[in-house]
């Protein structure tokens, strides 16, 4: 281009190195960038620019994801202490006080960490039952406050949340094996009927198993309920391979981390699951995309992964039936948009993880172009159990009209936080009184975030509604099942301004209604919460929240509305005060 | 352009820097490549933009074209991916093609080209596997002694490949100028009237006699001052710069070019100019070769006209006027004309003085001997009589909006995008036997590299205009030398500083641009500054055919000023 | 294949295949755009182009929904008509209100819009003070991110028109902003500077620095004309203010190039009225005291003389030395750079009146 301002500058040899190792493969962009920030204490221009050249991408692209990847920084840090800002840290750490906002409390670490540590703010952790929370370096601790800085520093990592105890009410399909087994062991697994679906499925052919998940009525559990069967029906009628399976492990969500629990107490249950799809699908190859967060999950995921194929339950030719199959795990690097599955995609092929158009989905034109099916790690995870036992089974294993059972997470103002399995009907007065263990004394229930961050605020008028995935028609929605009850001390607008503090931080950017409409409500609400709020705001919201959800570009954009429509119905006196009325 | 970008199934690429020189071209190229999927082989020593989204990329060694193409051929004969319909239907002299090619078996190419034998197998399965597959060049092919038998031979691998007359393939040459192609086919060549109409033939010249109301040849005796169409060839520009020097040239009438900054060996061609009797130069700047003229008259730039340029797909569209003539410069053609007027008044009443036998020398009522023109247009009128292939191309066409290629015999034809569709202008497409010739001037222990010229993206030819462009000087302001990094690291190059480059006719000083683009042992200068011209140092030989200078070849010693 | 939508309330018939955005062009429905431009890939990132879909959740982007079987379609019902103002009013609240002094006012697609749509400045927003103005030092290229409304045109013309790859975006959300490689200058990231971007930027974001302030679009006069550099024959239009070229812009309707052009054939035309251009005819002064051919005694100096006189010279000279030494002696060299009518005169000339074949022109060099 014989431009002068290029200086000659051989691609620096250690870059060169490392891409190769990683298969000077496009698709490897996210973790070669990783990899270089790990060996250098940040990524710099150039060495961005190196990686781009190495992989023979457009630096923009590269410099795109190390700007939009939270994990991933330009700027010299130490080792990282993440301090999680999302809603159930924020409740638990500044008791629903209004005018404690979340990055006051990641200010307060600031002050208190004196150790060779970075303290930044980052979004929900998926430690919800362990908040409030922090991620040192990678390894998850909490619950612990920012007076325990010291014993963070010198290694202490709280206290993991045990589930073993099986909750009054309980149908423990999924969860059956907690506690039981080791879950780093596969003969443990194996001895406790782990792979037994597999291997009953091996025994047919793909189209039975497919007709089997299809006549379960299994329907995806990451929070929109579309019927797994379907999906893979879809992919397995299309005529061109490969197809691909992908595994959406980036629970991200503020509220939800059953996934976390299912990977780590019972990781062969999901490679398991993840196997049948490949059968029944037709596919050969499979991703679990994990969020970078959780890398102690992700390291679980590989070891269990080598151990199958080491037993033939996963790699060539499975149990000599001629099936092959094989999964890799790879980690995202901090970005909640990366559970939309078409983003999900974009970030496995090496990109920013944006939105795809759709049409066409996944189905049809997925990863690298090929019919691809996503599913939630919830979803894999009850497969084995439904081709072991049978459809007819799955379906009457409770008397929900909704077959099968789900994994809740209840959390906030109960006496009994944490992660139970239950069929689908329950109520909120039922996850509130009877699985956790009833609210607290002196706490009256004020209200509750139904499904996920992105779900329904609802308040005592729909306290015994049943839930499940049809039921956000009535009000209250499931989404991924998990509840935040919060009681009188917890101000309604403070609590929105929380979320939407999350959804700007996490709108990917691409389309105006979002990435503007996000911000926007935000400041609002930040102006609102503190009590200065302006005549109009109620308005200016709700309009905001009508234009997020009509014309924004992807899901995300649109389910913002979901907790900001609803709260503001269920409790316009409160904002209409906050107003200054 | 647009069928070969859009229909071609592959690109070679050979002797062009298409996304320097031909930008837009360039670019349309790089959509095919990466969005359609297109296969690309470039054949460049030098490591060119688009080298980055080649498929392959051979770095053959300069001037080791033939040996390389003929290497292709041979392997795709030997796979037995020649089209054979093709080359029965339409083609001939095969057998004798075959056997000569059947000399470069791939070991042998290998060594001469220096490029790898399994990259040889690649390309030529890429080339031959991809149906149609466009070959491309541009000056890199042609600026050789061996310039014409390049092109030849570029021919003979479409014919093999049945590649010839199809959308999407062909031989394409991409003009250097704006308006090469219509230079040439204006009859701006001594070998030809426009249209290609040789100078040669009777025929020819009876037609043009009459419609310029000349006499022929037999109703005339010989005369110096005769009024006659000359049936014998010209001079080509790089015979007429020697000429002068010879005493067979005395006056030179320039127009709009700058042999100075343009020619090879600039110091010869300043001593030929020196020496010249008379020199006109119109142009819009004071060029370098301004120096040496002895008129100068202000022609205009295009936005300052009206009237037509060909480009390389020989589409003819119209230019047109957006300002006034600058000062007192005039229409180029008014200045030519006007030349002309003059001139026929006074040679009519110099010989009348010398009382000469009385006869009128230009006879007014032939249809096209006047020089009265009002307009471009009225020109194109002219042209549309006399000039065959443009008979139907007229402004007022153009004006409508009709896009029109040549040959466009007549006012009701629409054009013809794509040549040689059912056969070739000679009837049969003839294979040429065609062996490697080494370059001219080879390296050795006083000059060891080997220097290449070209342009730059951001200049043209020899800078005339972007030398007077501000951002383009801004971006790039002085020449650069292109040198290996590892021939940077033996001269004792430390980042970017000044070299000495010497040739056996002349040295020049240039910044240094220490970069990979060259290999080892290879330095690559333009000639777009006056203050380190790459042609201080070129040489004159020629093509024997096209006579064409072998300017990407010359042998330097570079030293560290 | 065919399938029957409506749009409108007006039954159309239309290939299977199009968009909503396309079959509402076809039939002349005006639906507003942004991000979208014909010659790119559609994003459906600025979602000005909603309309609402019958039975559907959400509204839909026309410029990236496919149409269907008995699809209804409303291009201008309340609900798309309020969202569309305030996805406008979303990005002015970011943008800054210079209107009055922006080079691209008058063809700004943002402006058109909130014209059209009489769409208000909130009070709120950053209105133009989050980036550096004239933030790149590219001598082409004039970048305001403060006027980007992030639509990634520049994006894709990078990409798909050019095939440079030089902009992209980074950050996110609200941060996210438009950088030239990995956040470098233009220049750096390997930008060949041929202004596609900037024909294809909707807003003033990207605008042309040569001419910044020197006039806009309804002050200029457009002249259509082919490009004078190399041989592949671009057209666009002039710009032209006061008899002078200020500019240079893509004509979408350029046979060859569309709106594609080169650095030198877009930013390389200020040389047009470079003071060094020649304006009157120059002879040298021994020519005019009737000397032999000299430099001494100031012989060889040039002088400005009127037309006639020099002509009368050179038609002199000529006549002199082919009467001396025969046409042949006469060599002419003709230009690739002039016109195929100058050209043909160059021949006349060379062969009617001279009586010689010399006559050639570069394309050799």
């Amino acid at each position: 281009m014989t431009n002068k301002k290029i200086v000659y500058r051989p691609i620096s040899r250690e870059i060169e190195e490392l891409a190769r190792e990683h298969g000077n493969d496009s698709e490897s962009a996210l973790e070669l960038l990783k990899e270089i920030q790990s060996h250098h204490s940040a990524l710099t221009t150039a060495s961005v620019t190196d990686a781009a050249r190495a992989l023979k991408l457009p630096p923009h692209q590269l410099y795109g994801m190390a700007t939009f990847y939270s994990m991933l920084s330009l700027e010299e840090r130490k080792k990282i202490l993440r301090v999680c800002d999302g809603p159930v840290c924020w409740l638990k750490r500044a008791s629903g006080q209004s005018s404690v906002n979340s990055g006051q409390l990641v200010n307060e670490w600031k002050d208190k960490v004196d150790c060779e540590f970075s303290v930044e703010r980052t979004s929900c952790l998926g430690l919800c039952d362990r908040a409030p929370a922090v991620l040192v370096e990678d390894e998850q601790a909490g619950p612990v406050e920012a007076n325990e800085a010291e014993k963070i520093c010198e290694g202490w990592r709280g206290v993991p949340t045990d589930y073993s105890e099986v909750r009054k009410g309980e149908v423990r399909v999924m969860t059956a094996l907690i506690g039981k087994i080791d879950p780093d062991s596969i003969d443990d697994a194996l001895a406790n009927g782990v792979y037994d679906g597999l291997k009953s499925a091996l025994l047919g052919d793909p189209e039975a198993v497919l007709a089997e998940v299809e006549s379960s009525g299994l329907q995806g559990r990451g929070g929109a309920g579309f019927p797994v069967g379907r999906k893979w029906r879809f992919v397995a009628s299309e005529k061109r391979t490969p197809r691909y399976i992908i595994c959406n492990a980036d629970e991200s969500e503020p509220l939800i981390f059953k996934d976390r629990v299912l990977m780590d107490t019972n990781p062969h249950q999901l490679v398991e699951g993840m196997t049948i799809a490949g059968y029944a699908c037709g596919a050969s190859e499979a991703w679990i995309y994990i969020r970078g967060e959780y890398e102690y999950q992700a390291r679980r995921l590989e070891h269990a992964i080598e151990q199958a194929k080491s037993k033939n339950l996963l790699g060539e030719n499975i149990f000599g039936t001629g099936f092959s199959f094989d999964i890799h795990v790879h980690r995202g690097a901090g970005a909640y948009i990366c559970g939309e599955e078409t983003a999900l995609i974009e970030s496995l092929e090496g990109k920013r993880g944006e939105p795809r158009l759709r049409p066409p989905y996944p189905p049809t034109y997925g990863f690298r172009g090929q019919p691809t099916a996503v599913n939630n790690v919830e979803s894999f995870c009850a497969v084995p159990h439904i081709v072991k036992h049978g459809a007819e089974w799955w379906r009457n294993l409770t008397g929900s009209s909704t077959p099968g059972t789900k994994v809740y997470m209840a959390l906030g103002h109960v006496k009994k936080p944490g992660l139970f399995e239950a069929p689908f009907g329950l109520t909120l007065r039922e996850i509130i009184e009877e699985f956790g263990g009833g609210m607290p004394p002196g706490s009256q229930f004020n209200f509750a975030l139904c499904g996920g961050a992105a779900g329904t605020i609802v308040n005592e008028s729909l306290l015994d509604t049943p839930i499940d995935f049809s039921s956000s028609q009535k009000g209250i929605s499931l989404g991924a099942g998990s509840f935040l009850i919060c009681d009188q001390s917890v101000s309604p607008v403070a609590f929105l301004r929380e979320l939407l503090h999350f959804f700007a931080a996490e709108s990917c950017g691409k389309c105006t209604p979002c990435r503007v409409g996000t911000w926007r409500s935000l400041e609002i609400l930040n102006r609102m919460a503190e009590g200065n709020g302006q005549k109009g705001d109620v308005d200016e919201l709700k309009t905001l929240a009508n234009l997020m959800q009509d014309s924004s570009f992807c899901g995300l954009g649109q389910s913002v509305a979901i907790p900001m429509k609803s709260v503001l119905t269920h409790f316009d006196a409160e904002f209409g005060k906050a107003e200054g009325n | 352009m647009d069928d070969v970008a859009k229909e071609a199934k592959a690109f070679f690429i050979i002797g062009s820097n298409t996304t320097e020189q031909h930008p837009v071209f360039g670019t349309t190229i790089r959509r095919a490549v990466k969005y359609r999927g297109a296969k690309l082989v470039v054949a460049d020593p030098r490591k060119i933009d688009i080298t980055e989204i080649a498929t392959l990329h051979l770095r053959q060694r300069p001037g080791t074209d033939i040996a390389l193409l003929n290497g292709l051929m041979y392997i795709i004969l030997e796979k037995g991916w020649e089209n054979k319909s093709f080359i029965d239907e339409r083609t001939e002299n095969f057998d004798e093609f075959k056997a000569t090619v059947m000399d470069y078996p791939p070991e042998k190419v290998s060594q001469i080209t220096n490029v790898p034998v399994d990259q040889l197998y690649e390309a030529a399965e890429i080339i031959a596997s991809n149906n149609p597959t466009a070959v491309l060049w541009a000056m890199g092919i042609t600026q050789h002694i061996v310039g014409v038998r390049n092109v030849m031979d570029l021919a003979n691998l479409q014919m093999l490949l049945g590649n010839m007359g199809k959308a999407g393939g062909g031989v394409n040459p991409l003009r250097g100028q704006n308006n090469v192609q219509g230079a040439c086919d204006m009859g701006g060549l001594p070998n030809v009237f426009p249209a290609y109409q040789p100078v040669t033939s009777p025929d020819v010249i009876e037609k043009f006699a009459k419609a310029w109301g000349l006499r022929t040849k037999d109703e005339f005796i010989l005369h110096p001052s005769s009024f006659i169409l000359s049936d014998k060839i010209g001079l080509t520009v790089t015979e007429m710069m020697p000429g002068i020097l010879e005493g067979k040239i005395k006056s030179l009438y320039i127009l709009g070019e700058d042999p100075v900054m343009s020619d090879p060996d600039t110091k010869h061609i300043r001593h030929c100019l020196e020496s010249i009797d008379f020199l006109l130069l119109q142009e819009i700047f004071p060029s370098e070769t301004a120096a040496y003229a002895d008129v100068l008259l202000p022609g205009i730039s295009f936005a300052e006209k009206t009237g037509t340029f060909t480009n390389t797909e020989r589409r003819v569209q119209m230019v047109r006027k957006a300002i006034p003539r600058q000062g007192d410069a005039r229409d180029d053609w008014w200045i030519t004309a006007e030349i002309a007027k003059r001139v026929l008044f006074h040679l009519s009443s110099f010989e009348e003085n010398e009382k000469k036998e009385e006869r009128r020398k230009i006879d007014e009522s032939a249809p096209w001997a006047k020089w009265d023109y009002k307009d471009t247009s009225a020109i194109m009128d002219e042209i549309n009589a006399l000039t065959p292939s443009y008979g139907g191309i007229t402004h007022a066409r153009l004006e409508a909006g009709e896009r029109l290629q040549w040959p466009c015999p007549t006012t009701d034809h629409p054009g013809t995008p794509i040549l040689h569709t059912k056969q070739f202008t000679r009837g049969k497409g003839k294979f040429m036997p065609i062996d490697h010739v080494p370059p001219a001037e080879k390296p050795d222990d006083d000059f060891p590299m080997v220097m290449s010229t070209g342009r730059v993206l951001y200049h043209w030819h020899g800078g005339q205009m972007t030398r007077r462009a501000q951002g383009l000087m801004q971006v790039y302001g002085e020449s650069l030398v292109e040198v290996n990094p590892d021939d940077a690291v033996k001269l004792g190059l430390n980042g970017k500083s000044k070299v000495r480059i010497t040739s056996r006719r002349g040295s020049i000083e240039a910044q240094a641009w220490v970069t990979d683009r060259v290999p080892p042992g290879m330095v690559y200068a333009n000639f777009h500054f006056p203050e380190s011209s790459a042609n201080e140092l070129t040489h004159a030989s020629l093509d024997p055919v096209a006579k064409i200078p072998e300017y990407k070849i010359t042998a330097v010693k570079v030293e560290l000023v | 294949m065919a399938v029957n939508i409506k749009i409108n309330g007006q039954p159309i018939q239309a290939e299977a295949g199009k968009t909503v955005l396309q079959v509402a062009k076809e039939h002349d429905v005006h639906i507003p755009t942004l991000c979208y431009h014909k010659d790119l890939n559609p994003t459906g990132n600025c979602r000005m182009c909603i309309v609402e879909v019958k039975g559907g959740r959400f509204l839909q982007a026309a410029c990236v929904t496919p149409i269907w079987e008995g699809m209804e379609i409303e291009t201008s019902s309340e609900k798309v008509m309020k969202d569309r103002k305030l996805t406008l009013e979303l990005m002015l609240a970011n943008h800054p209100v210079d209107c009055m002094t922006c080079d691209v006012a008058g063809e700004c697609e943002l402006q058109d819009l909130a014209y059209e749509y009489q769409a208000k400045v909130p009070a709120w927003g950053a209105k133009g003070t989050r980036y550096k103005v004239d933030s790149d030092p590219n001598p082409f290229i004039r970048v305001d991110m403060n006027k980007c409304i992030l639509c990634r045109r520049c994006e894709s013309a990078c990409a798909e028109i050019q095939g440079r790859n030089v902009w992209g975006v980074a950050k996110r959300g609200f941060e996210e902003v438009i950088v030239a490689g990995a956040g470098v200058p233009m220049l750096e990231a390997r930008c060949e500077s041929c202004g596609q971007c900037v024909a294809y930027c909707p807003t003033g974001a990207l605008s042309n620095k040569m001419n910044y302030g020197m006039g806009r679009a309804h002050q200029v006069t457009k002249v259509t004309t082919t490009c004078s550099y190399c041989g592949v024959g671009c057209q666009f239009d002039l710009l032209v203010k006061n008899n002078k070229v200020i500019g240079v812009a893509s004509n979408p309707n350029a046979p060859v190039n569309g709106m594609a052009l080169c650095v030198k054939g877009r930013y390389g035309y200020d040389y047009i009225h470079h003071p060094d251009r020649v304006v009157k005819p120059r002879v040298r002064r021994y020519l005019l005291e009737e000397r032999g051919k000299t430099k001494e005694d100031g012989g060889w100096d040039w002088i400005d003389v009127e037309w006639d006189v020099a002509l009368n010279i050179v038609a002199k000279k000529f006549m002199e030395i082919r009467g001396n030494f025969g046409a042949d002696s006469i060599g002419l060299l003709t230009s690739a750079k002039c016109l195929n009518e100058e050209n043909y005169l160059m021949n006349k000339l060379a062969r009617q009146v001279i009586g010689t074949n010399n006559i050639d022109h570069c394309a050799r060099l």
